[in-house]
C-alpha cells in the first residue's frame, strides 16, 4: 500500500480490544437469536403459538388485508381559498434572512414550501458570511417547530393568561418600580439590530431604563484589552484568507470563536492547492482539548490553559524581541519555530487567542503589531459588532439587584439563570427584583423564575435588522405567520413589539424598522427601491451610511469619522500584563470548558438533530463528558480507558471546582488532550429547555470562573474516580474501514515536487503483468450517455464541521433515533465524518533512535495519542458503478440508474440487509422502526408531533420500518434541477444543482456535478493528480472521488524513498496472503 | 229573422283574421320583450341581473318605478359620468350607491333600445339565467350518465338461456331414457337403470376421466386467472368517481364552455401537482355567473359563495373563508412522484392522454389504472421530442447514434431508471 502509516479511528481498534475486534466484522453488531430460538425444542414446544394457531392467523390476516385493500380510501384534497399569488403548491419560494442568536450570526435564504420554512442555506450575496451557514445554523429550523415553545403569554409557573392582563402586568410593574424609584433594567445578550436598538431606546427613555448586555460565551478580555491597545472597546475584523501563517492559542475560530462561519470560509480558501495555486496557509495551534480547530492545524502543540499567557509571552518575546518574563514550562523549541513562521511572514500572518483573558489578549495585540498584522489581516477600523457582553456590567447588575435596588428587570434573549457561574447567585438576587419579564421565545431556566413571560416570536417569524460589523446590514424577514397565534392561542408577539407597546408606541415593528432605516438610509434617492433591493438580497454592504448618520446627529463626531484607529504602537504597558500573567500557576489537573460543533453555547439545546449529532472530534452524540488524554486516565487516576460500548460503559469521575462538586461525568479517552488536563463541554445540563434537552449531560456553566474582571474558561480542578459507569452513545467505532488504506495524505513539500504524492495506485498482476488495479474490469462497462454524477471531496479543505451532516438530515427527512438506538449503532446518518488519527512518529525517526520494527511502531502510537494527527473524511454512499450491493439484492429494490446513480427504491425493498453486508463503506442504514410512528420516539424525533412533521421535505419519502435507505446524492435535487433547465429549453450549467453536502459546505470543500461534462468543477477535480477513490483496487468505481489530504508540515521527508521500498514490499505480502485465503 | 250579419264564410274569415292578427300581435309583443332580452344579455348582463340581486351594478327589477323619467334613463346609459358631473341629484345617489364604480357609457345604444331594456328588465326575469351556459343541457338529463337504453340486461338474458338448456336437457334426457327403455324392451334387455341425476353424473364421469381430467384443468386455470388479475387489481381504481362536495361538472366546463385544463389547474404547468384550483380562479367567472340553466346550479354555485364567504347580494366578501374539502379522484401512491410540468411542458404529452375525455365527464373519473405497469409501459413506447430542445442536443446526438434509425423511447434515456419516480 501506499501508505504505511497506522490510521484508527478509535483507541479501541488502536489497541485491537477484542470486543472491537469481534464487533468490526458485524454490520450489525446486535446478535438477533434466531437460530437459537429455533433449535430450542423445549421453548418451541412452550410457546403459546401453535403451528394451528399460525394458520388461523395467517388466514386471519391474509383475509382481513383484501378486505381492507378492496374498499376505496377516500382522500380528501384542500385546495387554498384565496391562494397567495406567489405560491404555487408543489414548488419551493426562497427568501432571504438572517439568523442571530446572540451567539453565532449568518445571513440566510430559507426555503419555504406552501408556507413552511423547511430548509436553510447560506446566503453568498452576504459578505459577512459569504454564503456559508453551520451545522448550528442549518438545524436552526427545527426549533422553529418546536412543541416546546410558549404558546402564549404566562407566569413563569406556566399559568397561562391573554395579552392584556400581561401587558397590565408589566406595565404595574414598571409603574412600581418607577414609585419605588427602583431601576429598571433590560437584560440581553449582544443586540446587533439597529432597530431593536432604537425600540430599546424608546423604552428607555420611557422608562428610564438601563441595558445590560451579558453573553453566555463572553469576550469581554478581547474588547477590555482592544480598548487599552487602541482606545474602542471593539472587536476587529479578521481576515484569515489573507494570512499565509496562522497561530491560534485555543481560539475554535473555524466553530465557536468569534464568527466561524466566516473564518471557516476564508480559511478554506487558505487550504485550497491546485496547479494554479501553490500556496497554503501554515496553521499552528496552542490548545488543551483537541479542538476542530486544532484537529486541522498543521502543527499542534497541547498545553494547559494556564500556561496560554506564558506561551503568548515567549512568542511575543521572539517576535519583537523584548525580554517580558516568562514563567516556565513553556516549549522553548516549538515557540521558535512558530516564530520563525511568522517573522518570515510579516504582514502576512495572524494571531489569535481565545482567552478572555484581557492581559494575555494584550499581548496577543502587541504580537500582531509587532507583525504589522493590522495593516492586513486585521482590520479594526470594521469592526465585528457581535459580540458586546459585559461581565462587569452583568455583575455590577447582580449587585444592586441584591441591594433591592431593582425595581424590574426584562430579560430579552438571554438565559444567565442557565449561563452565569454558580458563585455569582443570579437566582438569590434575581428573586430580589420586583417585576421579572421574560421576552423568551421558549422555555428556559430563566423564565421559570419569572413573573410575566411575554414570549417572542422565532426568528423565522420575525422582523428585523442586524448590523454584524461596521457597513454590513442585513434583514431577517418573516417566512411563515406566526404558528402559536389566535384565535386557538393567545399566541407570541414580537418582543420589539411588547418593548414599544409598553413604551406607548403603538405602532408594528415592521413599521417602526422600516421608518428606522428611513432614518439611517436618508442619503439614498430612492429609499423604496433601496428597501426592496435590501430585503431581496438579504444582505447589504453600506461603506459610507453609518457616518452620515452620526454626521447629521452630532457634527463633533466629523473628526471621528476619518480618522483609523491608531494601531502602530502599542500604548499599554506589557510589562505588567506580563507580570500578571507570569504570576498564573496551574494546579495538577486543569478543567476546560468548551462550546462543542454540535451544542454551541447551548440556545439550540432542544433541537435533536443537534443532540444527535456526533461530536466530529470524539463521535459522542446526546451527552457531555469529561476528555481526558489516555496516559492521564491510566497513570493519574486508575479509570479504564478501554470499554465496549454496547456491553459496558465507561468510568465515571467526579470533578470538582473550587468546591464546587459536578455530578459524575463519564470520562472519554482523547488522544492529543494535553496531560494534565481535562475538558468539558458547556452547553449541555439544561433543566428548563424542552423534552429533548432536560436532563441531558451536566452544566458547567456554574463553574466558570469570574476572575480579573471576565469571565475564565478554564479553572483548576481536582477529580476522583466515580463508583458508577455511565452508558455514553458514541458512534466512534461503528462501520470501521477494516483497517484498508482509505485515507491518503502527504506534505505540502512532497506535492509540490509530485502531485500524486502520497497518492501511489495500487498494481495488480493480470496476466503476467504488473498492472494498476483499476485497468482491470471484472464487469461490462455500461455507457452513460446523458448525465454521470459524481462528487468530489477536498480532504485537504475539508474542516469536519459537520454541516453536511446537519444539511442532509434536513433535506432528507433522516430520522432522529435517540440515545439507545445510537448506542446500537443504528443512527441513520446518511452521511458520516469519519475521524481518523495517525501518528507524527515515523519509520526514519524510529530508526535514527536505533530501535527495532515492532517497538517503533508502538512508539508510533503512543506518540500518537498524545498528539495525533487528525484526517476528517466525509463519507456518504460511494454510488460505485460496480456496486456490491446491488448484485446481492434479492428482489432488485437497488440497481443502478442510466445516470450513474446507485438507487434505493423502499416501496420495494423486503429488509434482507444483505446490501448493508455487502456494503464496503458501510454507509446503508436500515429502519429498525417505524421512527415517525413509534412512541418510543417521541421524545427524540422531530416527525412525531403534528408541529414537528412540519419540518419534512415533501419532496423526500418518509422511509418506513424494515427499509434499507441510504444517501440518495440528493436525487430529487438533480430532478427538480433537470426539469427546470429542460423547460427552459437550454443546457444545465454546472454548479446549478447542488447537493444538500455540498451546498451546505462552508469551506467548498464538496463539489457535486456531471462527471460527463469535461468542462465541470468535479470533473477537473476527478482528473487532478491527487484523486483517488476509496478501495478502487476492488473495481467498485465509486463516483465519488477525494482529494489526498496536503499538510504544511514536514512528514517523513527523509526516510519518503525507503518508506516507499518497504511499504511494496509489506504491500505484496499481503497480496499473497490475500490470494491464499481467497 | 234578423239576418245574420255576417254569412258563416265570412265568420269564418273573420275569425281566422282576429286569430292571425291576434297572434301577429302577440309575436310582436314577444319581439319587442325578446330584443329587450337579447339586448340586455349583450349589453348589461355582465354587470346586472334582471332580478333584485346585485350584480356589479343594481338589480334592474322594477327600474322604471326607481328613475326620474326615461330620458333620464336615455341619458344614463349613454354617459353616466355626464350626468353625475352634471349635479343631477338622482344620479349622484345612485353613483354613491355603488361604491362610485362608473357605469360604462353605451352611447351605441338608441333610445328605443333602452327602452326595450328597461321593460324587458323592470318586469324581471329571474327564472331566466343571465348568461346561460352554451347548449346547457337538457334539464331532463342534467347529469348525462343516465344514458342506459331500455334494452335487455345480458345476465338474465344468459340465465334465462341457461335454464332453457337446463329443461331441455332435462326433457331430452328423459326422453331418451323412455326411448331407450322402449328399445330395450323391444330388444328384451333389462330396462335402464332409473339413476338420479347425481349417480348419472358419476356414471358419466367414471366413463370419461379423460374428459372431467381436461374439464378440471380448464376451472383451474381459469380460476387462476381470475385469482391472479383480482389481486393484481387491489389498489387500482380505475373508474372511481366519488361524489363531490359541489357538483361540478367537467362536461360543462370543459366540454361545452370549452374552458382550457390549464386555466384552473395551473399548476400543471409549472408544478409536481396540476392542482385543484383555488376558490379564487371559480370565483374569477362565478362572480358573475351565479346561476345556470341547469336545475340546481344556483344551490351548487352558492356553495362557493359560502367558501370564499362572498354575498351576491351586496357583492361584498365577508373575509369568512372555508376551505373546499373536495374528494381526490387521482390517488398516487407517497412514494411516487409525478411530476405534471415534466409530462405537460417538456414531454408535451396531453391531457387527455391520462385523464381521458374529461370533456365528456359530469363527475370526474380515474380514466387511467395509474398502476406501474401502466407507466412504465407509456415510457416504453413514447418517443422523445427532443428537437428544438437545446437541453437534449448532446444526447439526442449520442441517443441516435447508438440507436440507428430505431425509435428513441423515454425508456432509451433512463426513463425505466427507479430513482427518476422513486425517491
Amino acid at each position: 500500500m501506499g501508505n504505511s502509516k497506522k490510521y484508527w479511528k478509535g483507541l479501541d481498534e488502536l489497541n485491537d480490544n477484542p470486543a472491537f475486534l469481534k464487533q468490526r466484522d458485524n454490520e450489525f453488531n446486535e446478535y438477533v437469536p434466531v437460530d437459537q430460538f429455533l433449535a430450542n425444542t423445549t421453548a418451541m414446544e412452550e410457546s403459546s403459538t401453535s403451528r394451528r394457531d399460525f394458520l388461523k392467523f395467517l388466514g386471519f390476516s391474509v383475509t382481513a388485508a383484501t378486505l381492507a385493500a378492496c374498499e376505496t380510501p377516500v382522500m380528501k384534497v384542500v385546495p387554498y381559498v384565496t391562494k397567495p399569488a406567489e405560491v404555487t403548491p408543489g414548488m419551493p419560494n426562497w427568501y432571504a434572512s438572517s439568523y442571530f442568536d446572540g451567539h453565532d450570526y449568518c445571513s440566510i435564504i430559507v426555503k419555504t414550501r406552501e408556507g413552511r420554512p423547511i430548509k436553510i442555506e447560506g446566503n453568498a450575496l452576504s459578505k459577512v458570511s459569504n454564503g456559508g451557514v453551520s451545522a448550528r445554523v442549518q438545524a436552526s429550523v427545527l426549533s422553529l417547530y418546536d412543541a416546546d415553545r410558549f404558546h402564549g403569554p404566562q407566569t413563569g409557573k406556566g399559568v397561562e393568561m391573554d395579552w392584556a392582563k400581561a401587558d397590565g402586568l408589566v406595565k404595574a410593574g414598571l409603574e412600581k418600580a418607577a414609585s419605588d424609584r427602583k431601576e429598571v433594567v433590560i437584560l440581553s445578550s449582544t443586540i446587533i439590530s439597529p432597530s431593536t436598538k432604537a425600540a430599546i431606546a424608546e423604552f428607555a427613555g420611557k422608562h428610564g431604563a438601563k441595558h445590560v448586555t451579558f453573553d453566555a460565551i463572553s469576550y469581554s478580555g478581547m474588547l477590555e484589552a482592544n480598548k487599552n491597545s487602541f482606545g474602542q472597546a471593539v472587536i476587529p475584523s479578521y481576515h484569515f484568507d489573507k494570512a499565509r501563517v496562522i497561530v491560534s492559542f485555543g481560539a475554535d475560530f473555524l466553530t465557536n470563536w468569534l464568527n466561524p462561519i466566516q473564518f471557516s470560509k476564508q480559511y478554506g480558501k487558505t487550504r485550497k492547492i491546485g496547479k494554479e495555486k501553490k500556496e497554503m496557509s501554515k496553521h499552528i495551534q496552542f490548545e488543551s482539548i483537541l479542538s476542530l480547530t486544532g484537529s486541522n492545524a498543521d502543527e499542534r502543540h497541547p498545553i494547559k490553559p494556564s500556561q496560554t499567557g506564558a506561551y503568548v509571552v515567549a512568542l511575543y518575546n521572539k517576535v519583537s524581541g523584548s525580554s517580558l518574563p516568562v514563567s516556565g514550562g513553556v516549549d522553548e523549541h516549538a515557540i521558535a519555530d512558530t516564530a520563525k513562521w511568522l517573522m518570515d511572514h510579516k504582514g502576512k500572518s495572524l494571531v489569535v487567542c481565545g482567552s478572555n483573558d484581557v492581559n494575555i489578549q494584550l499581548v496577543v495585540n502587541a504580537i500582531n503589531q509587532a507583525l504589522g498584522n493590522y495593516e492586513s489581516t486585521i482590520d479594526i477600523n470594521t469592526p465585528n459588532y457581535t459580540k458586546q457582553g459585559n461581565d462587569q456590567d452583568f455583575v455590577n447588575l447582580i449587585e444592586s439587584m441584591n441591594a433591592g435596588k431593582v425595581g424590574a428587570v426584562l430579560v430579552y434573549n438571554c438565559n444567565p439563570a442557565y449561563t452565569a457561574p454558580a458563585k455569582l447567585k443570579f437566582a438569590e438576587a434575581f428573586a430580589k427584583v420586583g417585576t421579572k419579564i421574560s421576552l423568551a421565545s421558549r422555555s428556559d431556566e430563566t423564565s421559570l423564575l419569572c413573573d410575566v413571560v411575554c414570549p417572542d416570536h422565532n426568528y423565522l417569524e420575525s422582523w428585523n435588522d442586524y448590523n454584524p460589523s461596521k457597513g454590513h446590514y442585513s434583514l431577517q424577514q418573516p417566512t411563515i405567520s406566526p404558528l402559536y397565534a389566535a384565535p386557538r392561542f393567545h399566541g407570541s408577539r414580537q418582543a420589539q413589539e411588547s418593548l414599544l407597546s409598553w413604551s406607548g408606541n403603538k405602532s408594528d415593528y415592521h413599521t417602526f424598522m422600516t421608518g428606522n432605516w428611513k432614518t439611517m438610509f436618508n442619503n439614498t434617492s430612492d429609499s423604496a427601491t433601496f428597501w426592496n433591493q435590501s430585503l431581496h438580497d438579504g444582505a447589504i454592504y453600506i461603506e459610507s451610511v453609518s457616518e452620515a448618520k452620526e454626521d447629521k446627529k452630532d457634527s463633533k463626531h466629523d473628526s471621528k469619522k476619518d480618522k483609523a484607529i491608531e494601531t502602530e504602537a502599542p500604548k499599554t504597558d506589557l510589562r505588567s500584563a506580563a507580570a500578571k500573567i507570569a504570576e498564573m500557576k496551574g494546579k495538577d489537573t486543569e478543567v476546560v470548558f468548551y462550546e462543542s460543533t454540535a451544542m454551541g453555547s447551548g440556545v439550540l439545546a432542544n433541537n435533536p438533530w443537534l443532540q444527535e449529532l456526533p461530536d466530529p472530534i470524539t463521535k459522542i452524540t446526546w451527552d457531555n463528558y469529561i476528555t481526558m488524554n489516555p496516559a492521564d486516565m491510566a497513570g493519574k487516576y486508575n479509570i479504564l480507558e478501554r470499554f465496549d460500548q454496547l456491553e459496558d460503559a465507561p468510568d465515571t469521575a467526579i470533578v470538582t471546582i473550587e468546591g464546587l462538586a459536578l455530578a459524575a461525568l463519564p470520562v472519554f479517552p482523547q488522544p492529543g488532550q494535553a496531560l494534565g488536563t481535562i475538558g468539558i463541554a458547556l452547553g449541555y445540563g439544561r433543566t428548563n429547555s424542552g423534552k429533548a434537552a432536560n436532563e441531558i449531560g451536566v452544566n458547567v456553566y456554574k463553574t466558570v470562573q469570574w476572575a480579573n474582571g471576565t469571565m475564565q474558561y478554564h479553572a483548576d480542578a481536582s477529580l476522583v474516580k466515580g463508583t458508577e459507569t455511565y452508558p455514553i452513545a458514541c458512534t466512534q467505532t461503528h462501520h470501521t474501514m477494516m483497517g484498508r488504506d482509505v485515507v491518503k495524505e502527504t506534505s505540502l513539500m512532497a506535492w509540490m515536487d509530485d502531485a500524486a504524492a502520497g497518492n501511489e495506485k495500487e498494481t495488480i498482476n493480470h496476466k503476467g503483468q504488473n498492472v494498476v488495479a483499476t485497468e482491470v474490469n471484472l464487469w461490462n462497462d455500461f455507457d452513460r450517455l446523458g448525465h454521470k454524477w459524481g462528487l468530489a471531496i477536498d480532504l485537504n479543505s475539508c474542516i469536519g464541521c459537520a454541516a453536511c451532516v446537519v444539511a442532509c438530515n434536513v433535506e432528507n427527512n433522516v430520522p432522529v433515533v435517540g440515545k439507545l438506538e445510537v448506542r446500537r449503532s443504528r443512527e441513520m446518518h446518511w452521511i458520516r465524518i469519519d475521524r481518523y488519527y495517525s501518528s507524527d512518529m515515523s519509520k526514519a525517526k524510529g530508526k535514527e533512535k536505533g530501535i527495532g520494527k515492532i517497538e517503533t511502531y508502538r512508539e508510533m502510537e503512543h506518540a500518537a495519542s498524545a498528539n495525533p494527527r487528525v484526517v476528517f473524511q466525509p463519507l456518504m454512499c460511494q454510488h460505485c458503478n460496480h456496486a456490491p450491493c446491488e448484485t446481492v439484492c434479492p428482489v432488485l429494490a437497488t440497481s443502478h440508474s442510466g445516470e450513474g446513480l446507485n438507487m434505493m427504491t423502499y416501496n420495494r425493498c423486503v429488509g434482507t440487509r444483505y446490501c448493508a453486508n455487502n456494503c464496503p463503506f458501510k454507509v446503508r442504514r436500515f429502519n429498525w422502526f417505524n421512527y415517525t410512528g413509534n412512541k418510543n420516539f417521541a421524545g427524540v424525533n422531530p416527525g412525531m408531533d403534528d408541529i414537528g412533521r412540519m419540518v419534512l421535505n415533501p419532496d423526500v419519502v418518509v422511509r418506513s420500518r424494515g427499509v434499507m435507505e441510504k444517501c440518495s446524492m440528493c436525487v430529487q435535487r438533480i430532478q427538480a434541477g433537470k426539469l427546470v433547465a429542460k423547460k427552459e429549453g437550454r443546457k444545465l450549467v454546472d454548479g446549478e444543482i447542488q447537493t444538500a453536502c455540498s451546498q451546505s459546505c462552508p469551506t467548498n470543500a464538496i463539489i457535486f456535478g456531471d462527471l460527463n461534462d469535461a468542462e465541470s468543477e468535479v470533473s477537473k477535480w476527478h482528473a487532478d493528480a491527487r484523486n483517488y477513490k476509496m478501495l478502487e483496487e476492488t473495481g467498485i468505481k465509486p463516483s465519488v472521488a477525494y482529494l489526498t489530504k496536503v499538510r504544511n508540515a514536514e512528514m517523513e521527508e527523509e526516510g519518503k524513498e525507503e518508506k516507499h521500498k518497504e511499504g511494496e514490499k509489506h504491500e505484496g505480502a499481503e497480496k499473497k496472503e490475500e490470494k491464499s485465503h481467497s | 229573422m234578423r239576418k245574420s250579419y255576417l254569412n258563416p264564410q265570412r265568420k269564418a274569415f273573420v275569425i281566422l283574421h282576429f286569430l292571425i292578427f291576434s297572434l301577429l300581435f302577440l309575436s310582436f309583443q314577444n319581439a319587442s320583450a325578446a330584443d329587450g332580452k337579447s339586448l340586455f344579455k349583450q349589453n348589461c348582463a355582465s354587470c346586472h341581473k334582471p332580478c333584485d340581486d346585485k350584480l356589479i351594478g343594481p338589480g334592474l327589477k322594477g327600474v322604471m318605478s326607481r328613475i326620474p323619467s326615461l330620458d333620464w334613463a336615455h341619458n344614463w346609459v349613454k354617459n353616466s359620468t355626464k350626468m353625475v358631473n352634471s349635479g343631477d341629484a338622482y344620479a349622484k345617489k345612485v353613483f354613491g350607491e355603488n361604491g362610485g364604480s362608473v357605469m360604462t357609457a353605451q352611447p351605441q345604444l338608441s333610445n328605443e333600445d333602452i327602452d326595450a331594456i328597461l321593460k324587458y328588465a323592470d318586469a324581471g326575469d329571474c327564472a331566466t339565467k343571465p348568461v346561460p351556459t352554451a347548449g346547457g343541457g337538457n334539464p331532463s338529463e342534467p347529469n348525462g350518465d343516465n344514458t342506459t337504453s331500455g334494452g335487455l340486461d345480458p345476465f338474465w338474458v344468459l340465465l334465462a338461456v341457461v335454464g332453457v338448456l337446463i329443461i331441455l336437457t332435462m326433457v331430452l334426457r328423459s326422453t331418451k331414457r323412455s326411448l331407450k327403455n322402449v328399445l330395450n324392451e323391444k330388444q328384451g334387455l333389462a330396462p335402464e337403470p332409473d339413476r338420479t341425476i347425481w349417480e348419472s353424473f358419476k356414471y358419466w364421469c367414471e366413463n370419461n376421466k379423460r374428459m372431467v381430467a381436461v374439464i378440471i384443468l380448464f376451472f383451474v386455470c381459469v380460476g387462476v386467472k381470475t385469482c391472479w388479475y383480482t389481486v393484481k387489481d387491489i389498489g387500482v381504481y380505475q373508474g372511481y368517481h366519488p361524489e363531490q362536495p359541489i357538483k361540478f361538472s367537467h362536461k360543462i366546463h370543459a366540454g361545452d364552455n370549452g374552458i382550457q385544463c390549464v386555466y384552473c389547474h395551473s399548476g400543471a404547468e409549472k408544478s409536481k401537482t396540476a392542482g385543484v384550483p383555488s376558490v379564487n380562479v371559480c370565483m374569477n367567472c362565478h362572480k358573475g355567473i351565479q346561476e345556470t340553466a341547469n336545475p340546481g346550479s344556483k344551490e351548487e354555485i352558492a356553495k362557493i359563495y359560502a367558501a370564499a364567504g362572498y354575498d351576491p347580494k351586496t357583492g361584498t366578501y365577508s373575509g369568512i373563508e372555508k376551505p373546499i374539502l373536495w374528494n381526490k379522484v387521482h390517488v398516487l401512491p407517497d412514494f411516487v412522484y409525478f411530476p405534471h410540468s415534466q409530462h405537460v411542458m417538456v414531454g408535451k404529452v396531453e391531457c387527455e392522454t391520462c385523464h381521458g375525455d374529461v370533456k365528456k365527464m359530469t363527475t370526474v373519473e380515474q380514466f387511467s389504472p395509474l398502476t406501474m405497469g401502466w407507466c412504465i409501459n407509456c415510457h416504453r413506447t413514447t418517443e422523445v421530442k427532443m428537437e428544438g430542445n437545446k437541453y437534449y442536443d448532446d444526447l439526442h446526438a449520442k441517443l441516435k447514434a447508438k440507436y440507428k434509425g430505431q425509435p428513441i423511447t423515454v425508456a432509451n434515456m433512463g426513463g425505466l431508471d427507479c430513482a427518476k419516480c422513486h425517491y
